[in-house]
């Protein structure tokens, strides 16, 4: 599903932000991204959605090469995968149901479809209830279940999510992760941005670690 | 399988949305289109009727043969057959001497009585040559006059006709500026409806950055910019045409009250239904022409 080979990326610094990464995962795979604060793991998650160009390396995400591709197919690439911000990305005067509804209408979903599939992923996260309302209405924790609706609203093969428990309570977060887990099971394929150890620790997967650009990957030891 | 209204649906959602919440934006774009489309409505309404009433003088031109005394028959045959030759001529008239004096008092009437004293009658024949006014330009009413000067038996050629081209050349170069000023004016408004929509882009960098986010393309993104461009260019027409007429009403019943003797104000008008189409064509397409100057703006990445 994701193929990255000998990728780098400076901003144009001396020192590199990543050196020379390479990874692959697979389709049905669920793996985190870890890493120390400003290893570079956020740079790794907005190329793996071609919100920023390598330096060098190549990037082929669903068969797609994401530093040759053009925009548009670029587009249709991200109408096909769901990605969760670690700042929500929310639109602010959008209330909550239309936020998630973009993402479906942007796919070209026929309108009477757009309702039940919104009312239903809202459901799955917990926030139904606030379908009128605007994000900065709700808290941390509800913005932050809209932007995990909406990143799957659309039935993704493959979700990135950048710190998607970030600002979520411990039960929150379990059920979360037990959402991830039931699409997972599903066939889907979830990158997952964290630096938190419990969670490795609790739902162990394979993990990328990323520490001064470059990338080891293990198992959470048992 | 989406249907081509599942595409367009969003499309106008989020063009509904933008005029909705940035009314201000909108509020100057329209504005800014209507003064400009007024300004131009208002020269050319000026134009048009200026025109009409010119070419209704225009309609009477007239040229006077006056012939010597001692023409013979056979020369005023062939003069007569040489005026009926003429294209530009649609029919003419011989006055013969006895209907010049005639017609000369009628025209003084009372004061008449001094014709009586004469020996001979002082008043030359002459032919009165009515021109096609679809066909004759002013410029061959000078060159036509030249040419009968020319011909045998013709004293002197008479017309008044110079007024009217004096008139004509000004309303040329009035036609001409006016389209210099709409090309000007549109420029202006072009150039002022893209920096309102560039303001509205920067305004809304944010949403836009999101929509790229979750797998809106360019034209998705850019669609909406150019339907409110539309929606904004026909408002503005509609207001432009509709505060134009208003005044126009106003300006003639006006008018009419201040010189009821003037016949010429019933022969003001305002547009047809062709110059109307073309006008709200016009402000439609500046406000696309204002989108397509800053739709650079919206970038992909």
């Amino acid at each position: 599903m994701i193929r990255v080979s000998h990728l780098n990326k400076s901003y144009n610094h001396p020192d590199m932000i990543l050196k020379d990464v390479s990874f692959d995962v697979k389709k049905g795979d669920f793996v985190y991204l870890s890493g120390p604060s400003g290893a570079g793991k956020t740079t790794l998650f907005r190329l793996l959605f071609a919100d920023l160009k390598p330096d060098g390396g190549q990037i082929v995400v669903d068969g797609l090469d994401l530093v040759k591709a053009r925009p548009a197919r670029i587009a249709h690439l991200r109408q096909r995968m769901g990605v969760v911000f670690q700042d929500y990305k929310l639109i602010p005067n959008y209330t909550v149901f239309d936020n998630v509804a973009l993402a479906l209408e942007i796919a070209g979903t026929p309108r009477r479809l757009i309702q039940k599939a919104v009312w239903r992923v809202l459901k799955v996260v917990g926030v139904e209830r606030q379908l009128d309302r605007l994000p900065p209405q709700l808290s941390g924790g509800e913005q932050q279940r809209v932007a995990i609706a909406r990143a799957l609203v659309n039935d993704p093969q493959l979700i990135l999510a950048d710190e998607p428990t970030g600002n979520l309570d411990y039960e929150i977060a379990n059920e979360i992760m037990s959402i991830f887990n039931y699409i997972n099971s599903l066939g889907a394929t979830i990158v997952m941005v964290t630096h938190n150890r419990a969670l490795l620790q609790r739902f162990k997967r394979k993990v990328f670690y990323l520490d001064q650009g470059s990338l080891q990957a293990y198992v959470w030891p048992d | 399988m989406a249907k081509i209204q599942d595409h367009i649906y969003p499309l106008f959602k989020l063009t509904a949305n933008n005029i909705r919440r940035h009314p201000v934006i909108n509020l100057i774009s329209i504005s800014i289109i209507s003064i400009a489309m007024l300004m131009l409505i208002l020269y050319f309404l000026g134009y048009s009727n200026a025109a009409r009433i010119v070419s209704t003088w225009r309609a009477d031109l007239r040229i006077v043969v006056y012939l010597v005394d001692d023409i013979d028959g056979e020369r005023m045959s062939a003069l007569k057959n040489y005026c009926r030759e003429l294209d530009e001529v649609i029919r003419f008239d011989y006055v013969s001497k006895e209907q010049a004096l005639k017609n000369f008092k009628v025209t003084l009437g009372e004061n008449s009585n001094f014709l009586s004293g004469l020996s001979e009658n002082p008043l030359p024949a002459s032919l009165e040559l009515f021109l096609d006014s679809e066909i004759a330009e002013i410029d061959d009413v000078e060159r036509l006059a030249r040419q009968l000067q020319r011909q045998v038996g013709v004293d002197e050629v008479a017309y008044g006709s110079r007024w009217l081209r004096q008139l004509f050349s000004l309303l040329k170069t009035v036609k001409y500026f006016g389209f210099v000023f709409a090309a000007f004016l549109s420029a202006v408004t072009i150039f002022i409806v893209a920096s309102t929509i560039r303001l509205s882009l920067y305004a809304r960098r944010e949403t836009i950055r999101v929509l790229y986010l979750v797998g809106a393309t360019r034209s998705f993104i850019a669609l909406p910019y150019l339907f409110e461009g539309v929606f904004q260019g026909a408002v503005a027409s509609f207001l432009a045409l509709g505060f134009a007429y208003a005044g126009f009403c106003y300006f003639k019943a006006w008018l009419q009250l201040q010189v009821p003797q003037w016949s010429i104000v019933l022969q003001l008008k305002f547009f047809t239904t062709l110059p109307l189409l073309l006008f709200l064509l016009l402000g439609t397409s500046l406000g696309i022409a204002g989108f397509l100057l800053s739709s650079r703006w919206v970038r992909q990445d």
